[in-house]
């Protein structure tokens, strides 16, 4: 209620900046805050002076995460029911399945503009391109946007054939092309700078949504920046998932005793690769921890503008990944069949394959499910999947609302769909009833106000539920419950039961043991699919997973003994050279 | 898992060290010579050098033999081995010229035509890197090697074992010993990447003679010739490269009997491309010819240059009979 209190108190130009800085793919452990051995040290300075939540959701792919950010309602509502990419033929031309961010929502922006917001986006939109669909039309008074998944860092060209240009707006305007210079990373940085510059002598507050495309692949990084981790990932994906593991628990980010979730099946044992094996992987981990070291220096740079021009004090940051890190092998899905049109057309644009050459124009880098599951430490599995490798994040809040210990970790179930009423809370904005004649749906999260000010742990009680579908995976979780369906192999096609308070790894399914619980869940889960118009697709990209990967089998340390024995050696008083 | 697609730029890399080439005479070594390749590497190069001017083209001490003309067929065979010294990488190798010369010439009045052939005189040579990278060890390294800036120092040695008629001035023996010290430079510019490599190379290095006292009844005595060899290469695509290259030599007054002759100061341009043919093999050709060199006392000299250069790593074979 105090900060109710103090918002309310406040005249409009005293009302605090938002900044969202959000990463594309980042993982749970990725900054060193979160336990990551990648140096993250402005990141980290938001987490000192601010509060680290540990137990925060978002979805397990980009757009929906995004949807749910800036309208604050369910994906199955708010037109991302599934990617655009990914649309089920059951699912076509169904309110809540268009693909783009719908007209049923009012979103963030336009509710904040409409309270006296300057609101400025720039980086990945994903959530629609037609002129009606893109951030001028949604709200935002300034962009620069790139209105694609992802892509290229270094100028238009994309990895489609039959979409060989990447689309960029800049202030509601489509780019014919891009500035001199263009890096995303840095471009998306200066124009926020630009856009907040043009504005900060008339006293209003600004909403800064900075949607980086870092360190989504492929990984595109300026040379300066490739080779500050050389080496260091020779050691494999499991010693670095331990050390993260270490730090984190020393940190306080997981508890003591929490044991890692088990190496994917089908990645191998480190310690059985050859070292040239080793060297080429762990190139990809150097490249991403570049990618996120030069993502941070761009984060550093708005923080000391903010701090020039003495806003800093006043600008509260909300910082998150998208989603899960990401396993899977993009460039492979489009381009990696012979003699299709995508292969032609990576041929062509997208063949700088050479180590030399990973993170030039023309190369399409991504680090592979081993590390993607070091990103997720100590979680299993990654983007895409709604094990808790794809869908929890680590979460970064700092600012004047924040009246908790600086620098102190919170173990509060919390969700991204939390954060528009939070931020028109903070604003003293109203969510409205009706937006542009028609009745908008409610808000899904809750407001985080009173737990940043210190009067609640949690804005949840032991009741309310969290859940999510996407691809035809579902998941809900209650409390310490979660209930999970997901395909084969990953899953297990049948729903399994996780007590995410002594296994946050998902090890152990508990479903067998506790089919009440299941079947509490499963009530839950019921009434989400109905609230929300959740259609199960009929089709998914992962509907063939069971018959085109390895089969599904438990990791034993040490099995089989053939090939982890190791040298006998005798006794050395009993060696001796052959009899003559 | 593993990214196999990835490996299979290992073994072209490996590989390189024998293929940027040896020695193609014992004068000159080719462009891309001193680039640094996995440690325990072996090659063996055939270079044919077709050859003419006023010089003896397999004498290194360029002497100059005024209203002479030679025609040249040489060949050189050799040996090199990559290994480390002193925590730095290290080359050794030897070579063996052999071949055929022809031509007239004229020594103190009498005029000489005639023609040499049978082996010359095996030069070793070794070469260890000062600065730069640390010795390519094994695959982990050669992946992360860019030379960045480096720095060797070498020397090569002569033995003068080769075949050397003391009645005639042309021969492929010297009958000296002869040899050099230098200090190879390598320099990248821009990006080490396959298709675009681009490096600047110098190889500043003194040549020393010892005297040849059977010179058609005469003494020949050399002194020290300084010679700076640079090259600009460039890839052209991943598998072929070029090469400008200029020489240029200053020093090395020949005299005969205690009579002086002029010192050499020539420069000769030419250009070179290489192909990698395959895993093992690397095709050079190249062209090189002197300029300014109307006077009768300067250097003239031009050849074409065909090399084939086989290279082999024990690691590396390994990894090919399994992926058969």
């Amino acid at each position: 209620m105090l900060v109710l209190a103090f918002a309310a108190t406040l005249s409009a130009d005293e009302r605090p900046n938002i900044v969202i800085i959000l990463a594309d793919d980042m993982g749970y452990s990725d900054m060193g805050s979160f336990g990551s051995e990648i140096q993250t040290p402005n990141l980290d300075a938001l987490a000192e002076e601010g509060v680290r939540f540990t137990q925060f959701y978002t979805h397990a792919s980009c757009s929906p995460t995004r949807s749910m950010l800036l309208s604050g309602t369910d994906t199955h509502v708010n037109g991302l029911g599934n990617m655009d990419e990914w649309t089920a033929p059951n699912q076509m031309g169904v309110p809540g399945y268009e693909g783009y961010l719908n007209d049923a929502v009012v979103t963030l922006p336009q509710i904040l503009k409409q309270a006296g917001y300057h609101t400025y986006m720039t980086g990945k939109w994903h959530m629609g391109k037609a002129p009606d669909k893109i951030p001028r039309a949604r709200g935002f008074e300034r962009d620069f946007s790139l209105l694609d998944g992802g892509g290229n860092y270094w100028d238009m060209k994309n990895v489609t054939a039959l979409s060989p240009r990447l689309v960029f707006t800049e202030d509601g305007y489509y780019l014919s092309e891009l500035p001199k210079d263009y890096y995303a990373t840095r471009t998306y940085t200066d124009k926020m700078i630009e856009f907040i510059e043009a504005d900060r002598d008339d006293g209003k507050p600004f909403f800064a949504y900075v949607a980086h495309q870092a360190p989504h692949d492929p990984y595109h990084l300026p040379r300066a920046w490739r080779r500050r981790h050389v080496g260091e990932y020779d050691q494999g994906w499991d010693a670095v998932r331990r050390a993260r593991l270490q730090r984190q628990i020393e940190l306080g980010i997981v508890a003591k005793g929490t044991e890692l979730a088990e190496r994917m099946w089908f990645v191998p044992d480190p310690t059985q690769l050859a070292p040239a094996s080793l060297a080429l992987l762990g190139m990809k981990m150097e490249l991403y921890a570049g990618m996120m070291e030069n993502f941070d220096y761009h984060v550093g740079r708005l923080i000391d503008y903010l701090k020039s021009i003495g806003e800093y004090e006043n600008t509260i940051f909300i910082a998150f990944g998208d989603n899960g890190a990401e396993g899977a092998d993009l460039f492979e899905m489009i381009a990696g069949t012979p003699g299709t049109l995508n292969a032609l057309s990576a041929a062509i644009n997208w063949s700088q394959t050479h180590p030399k050459a990973w993170g030039d124009p023309g190369s399409f880098v991504s680090y592979g499910p081993m590390w993607a599951q070091v990103s997720m430490t100590p979680f299993s599995q990654y983007k895409g999947w709604l094990a808790e490798g794809g869908i929890r994040n680590a979460l970064i809040v700092s600012g004047p609302t924040i009246q908790r210990d600086s620098g102190s970790i919170h173990q509060a179930v919390m969700h991204v769909a939390d954060i528009m009423p939070t931020l028109l809370e903070i604003a003293g904005a109203e969510y409205p009833e009706t937006h542009e004649g028609h009745r908008v749906p409610p808000l899904l999260g809750k407001s985080w106000v009173t737990m940043l000010a210190g009067e609640t742990d949690s804005v949840r009680t032991d009741d309310d539920y969290l859940a999510w579908e996407i691809f035809g995976n579902r998941a809900l979780r209650q409390g310490k419950w979660k209930l999970r369906w997901q395909w084969k192999p990953y899953g297990s096609g049948s729903w399994e039961l996780f007590d995410l308070a002594s296994d946050p790894g998902e090890r152990r399914d508990l479903a067998g043991q506790r089919p009440e619980r299941v079947a509490a869940l499963l009530e839950l889960w019921d009434d989400y699919v109905s609230t929300n118009n959740v259609i199960l697709p009929s089709r998914s990209p992962f509907e063939s997973l069971e018959d085109d990967m390895p089969q599904r089998f438990g990791q034993d340390p040490g099995y089989p003994p053939l090939i982890y024995k190791r040298q006998f050696v005798p006794p050395p008083d009993m060696v001796k050279e052959p009899k003559k | 898992m593993i990214d196999s697609p990835s490996l299979r730029w290992i073994l072209p890399v490996a590989i390189a060290f024998v293929a940027a080439g040896t020695t193609p005479s014992s004068a000159q070594v080719p462009p891309r010579f001193y680039w640094k390749s996995l440690v325990g590497g072996h090659a063996v190069p055939v270079i044919v050098t077709s050859m003419s001017g006023n010089a003896n083209p397999v004498d290194p001490a360029h002497t100059v033999l005024p209203e002479a003309s030679f025609e040249a067929t040489v060949a050189l065979a050799g040996y090199a081995h990559t290994f480390a010294l002193f925590d730095r990488a290290a080359m050794a190798a030897v070579l063996v010229p052999m071949g055929r010369i022809s031509g007239e010439a004229s020594v103190s009045g009498r005029t000489f035509g005639e023609d040499a052939s049978g082996y010359g005189d095996p030069l070793f040579e070794i070469d260890i890197n000062l600065i730069g990278p640390d010795p390519i060890r094994n695959i982990p390294d050669l992946l992360r090697y860019e030379p960045g800036f480096s720095l060797d120092i070498l020397a090569d040695i002569a033995f003068p074992i080769g075949e050397y008629n003391n009645e005639e001035p042309l021969n492929l023996g010297q009958n000296r010993w002869y040899g050099r010290i230098g200090a190879p430079i390598v320099w990248q510019l821009g990006p080490w990447v396959p298709g675009r490599r681009t490096t600047l190379e110098f190889i500043p290095s003194l040549w020393l003679y010892g005297d040849n006292d059977d010179f058609v009844g005469h003494t020949l005595a050399t002194e020290p010739m300084f010679q700076l060899d640079s090259h600009f290469t460039r890839d052209l695509v991943e598998d072929l490269w070029a090469s400008l290259d200029v020489t240029w030599v200053s020093g090395g007054k020949a005299s005969l009997d205690g009579v002086e002759g002029e010192p050499l100061k020539n420069i000769a341009l030419g250009f070179t491309l290489g192909y990698q043919i395959n895993d093992n093999l690397q095709l050079t050709m190249g062209y090189m010819a002197t300029v300014n060199d109307s006077e009768p006392t300067d250097l003239r000299m031009d050849g074409f240059r065909v090399s084939l250069v086989f290279g082999w790593h024990p690691l590396v074979e390994g990894m090919k009979r399994l992926e058969k």
